[in-house]
């Protein structure tokens, strides 16, 4: 299920560069090339972030700082540093399982497949979106429908139809990058009757770790008014020396791990 | 009076004759009104499976919850529609209800938490005298939990474990306690047994983070008042939410109770013409045997209207006999019956079908109208059946009725 989104969760989660690819301005990009730029940008051997994720819904508005580890796409690991209340709550990612781990009642939960569709803490990301992961060069046929000034900025958009073939919930998705460095702007999701669904607007670009990053990215549900979870990194470090035996139960269950 | 006396006496000159028909008229009123007790028994049994375990007569709710079952979606002013009903002799019980997961070691569940109020549910429902195993909830919150029948078995749960549970709270955050097994419903309904987690409401607004709000209140007079009256007692209270009585609520049970009802007075019309033709019969041939002895009454001079009132005045005094005989055997066996049900299985559980129990436990209900009916119509019967042939015979040439075989 909406695989389209792996790059938001790439983001927030398992931030990791692979080195950048050198651009030069001249030569025509193909789609594809600034797809894989766009994807290699957010995934890497793995990385160690703090970030703060504001949830804004009709109910409830919530605050939290995350702290998450992650290496390639299989593997992370999240944990809940603020509020108080919440501190050591922590999502462990492996492969296509998740499991939490409660310190108030010294706990790990696996969550089942019935519970995949649910909200992660309180956000507009399910866990679904945790694990499904793809390259979005595989799973849909791109091109590049616009070239130009929009806003007062140089953009470059890219229309994705799915393949017939690939389990994607998405109609259509509609990717925006900065034309002089592929930096995403904006990705739409558009649902299966071609209504937007979902916007991913990216901001805030800046220095992190010697990368030029946006360091914070906002979804927004577009059937729920005035609703959305934007994510804002504080700090991360890329390409660290983590073994697959750090995303294991133990690291989950250990609090002191942080 | 004399015309009883006579009638008596005369009632006794031929014994086995009127023992015969006292006989069929006793047993034929007896099997009236336990037939009608039972079935009575039964429709009350239905209706009460639906409104008394689970249900209760009448239910208010926040006008979308029924619809979009958010957990934002909760009771505006409870409090008022409770003493509302507090006010009208109803007794009332709110209901918390949130989604969530439940687990027990490596098996776990998607349920319905249902924070109820232990003592108000006790008084609305049959709930907590419907324990499978353990014992329903104390009135003291202390994070215990009754389940359903079969989610006890998903879980590998007994009375005295101790499960995780781990929801969406209403801030967002992710609301965890443990929660231990202090008892098991019996079976109440699929849906129900499969899901359900019953839990204090002061315990439900802790892990749901969700403190003072309800999303159901189900109101019950225990059959002092239809559900009608019910939701009319609570309509001003409950002004702005929803209100439904359970046949709104369940359509198709209703329904169900409905045709159960119309096919059950079919049958007791059919069993109570075929008892009262059984009767007529007896009774019709009991006094054609006696044509010739008309007929010497009429040859010594009696007047036919004479004739006639003898004849009425036998059937009087056997249809009284025998109906108030048989209407004490057949209120003494539906009372039988009433306080000691007849077990239909081995199975002491009963089964559900369309999500209304049906109990393995038939008792019959005895009222004074399943008792009156059944003795008014062999009262009439008696005195109809034997009216026919006398006035006949009153009316025959003596020379003629004499020799009548």
């Amino acid at each position: 299920m909406r695989r389209g989104y792996m790059i938001v969760i790439s983001m927030m989660v398992f931030l990791c560069l692979s080195p950048l690819v050198s651009l030069s301005g001249t030569e025509a990009p193909s789609s594809g090339d600034i797809l894989n730029h766009v994807d290699d940008l957010f995934r890497g051997s793995s990385s160690r972030a703090t970030m703060v994720m504001k949830v804004v819904t009709s109910h409830y508005t919530r605050e939290m700082t995350l702290k998450a580890w992650s290496k390639g796409k299989d593997y992370s690991l999240v944990r809940i540093l603020e509020p108080l209340k919440e501190k050591g709550t922590s999502t462990l990612k492996a492969r296509t399982n998740i499991w939490n781990y409660l310190p108030k009642v010294k706990r790990v939960i696996k969550v089942p497949s019935s519970m995949m569709g649910g909200s992660w803490m309180g956000s507009h990301f399910t866990n679904d979106d945790l694990i499904k992961e793809s390259r979005m060069a595989d799973d849909y046929t791109h091109s590049i429908t616009f070239r130009g000034i929009r806003d007062g900025q140089a953009v470059i958009d890219l229309t994705l139809i799915p393949r017939p073939d690939a389990a994607v919930v998405w109609g259509k998705v509609v990717a925006t990058v900065r034309e002089n460095d592929w930096t995403p702007v904006k990705i739409d999701y558009y649902g299966e009757k071609l209504g937007l669904e979902r916007s991913l607007v990216f901001s805030d670009i800046r220095e992190l770790d010697g990368r030029m990053l946006p360091a914070s990215m906002r979804i927004t549900p577009t059937d729920k008014q005035g609703e959305y979870t934007e994510v804002t990194y504080s700090e991360i470090e890329f390409d660290l020396n983590i073994e697959d035996s750090f995303f294991s139960l133990r690291t989950l269950e250990n609090p002191g791990v942080l | 009076m004399k015309a009883f006396s006579l009638a008596w006496r005369n009632l006794w000159r031929n014994p086995r004759r009127t023992l015969i028909t006292l006989t069929a008229m006793i047993l034929s009123t007896a099997v009236l009104i336990v037939t009608h007790a039972l079935m009575l028994g039964m429709m009350l049994q239905m209706e009460h499976s639906v409104t008394d375990i689970t249900v209760g007569q009448v239910q208010v709710h926040h006008g979308l919850y029924l619809k979009e079952r958010s957990l934002y979606d909760t009771i505006e002013n409870w409090e008022k529609i409770l003493s509302a009903a507090r006010d009208s002799g109803i007794t009332a019980a709110p209901r918390a209800f949130g989604f969530g997961l439940l687990s027990s070691g490596n098996k776990s569940a998607g349920v319905q938490f249902r924070g109820i109020s232990p003592a108000a549910e006790r008084r609305v429902s049959d709930m907590a005298a419907n324990m499978f195993r353990g014992e329903f909830l104390s009135d003291r919150p202390a994070m215990g939990v009754v389940l359903g029948r079969k989610l006890f078995r998903t879980l590998d749960a007994v009375v005295g474990s101790t499960l995780v549970a781990v929801v969406q709270a209403a801030d967002g955050s992710l609301g965890n306690e443990l929660l231990h097994v202090e008892g098991i419903l019996k079976g109440v309904g699929e849906a129900f047994d499969r899901s359900m987690v019953l839990m204090h409401a002061e315990d439900f607004a802790t892990l749901f983070v969700f403190p003072g709000r309800f999303h159901e209140i189900a109101l019950n007079s225990r059959g002092t008042m239809t559900p009608e009256q019910v939701a009319e007692a609570i309509a001003a209270a409950a002004a702005g939410n929803e209100v439904k009585t359970w046949r709104q609520l369940l359509p198709g049970v209703s329904d169900m109770l409905n045709s159960f009802g119309g096919s059950t007075a079919i049958f007791l019309f059919i069993f109570f013409l075929a008892a009262g033709l059984g009767v007529l019969n007896t009774l019709l041939m009991a006094t054609f045997e006696r044509i010739p002895e008309f007929g010497l009454l009429k040859a010594i001079g009696t007047s036919p209207w004479r004739i006639l009132r003898d004849i009425a005045a036998e059937a009087l005094v056997l249809g009284m006999l025998s109906s108030s005989i048989g209407g004490v055997i057949g209120a003494a066996i539906s009372l039988y019956f009433q306080l000691y049900p007849i077990v239909l299985s081995g199975f002491a559980e009963g089964f559900n079908t369309s999500g209304i129990v049906i109990s393995a436990q038939w008792s019959a209900s005895l009222t004074l109208r399943g008792v009156i009916w059944p003795v008014i119509i062999m009262w009439l019967v008696s005195v109809l059946a034997a009216l026919y042939p006398a006035a006949k015979a009153a009316r025959l040439d003596p020379v003629r009725a004499l020799n009548h075989v």
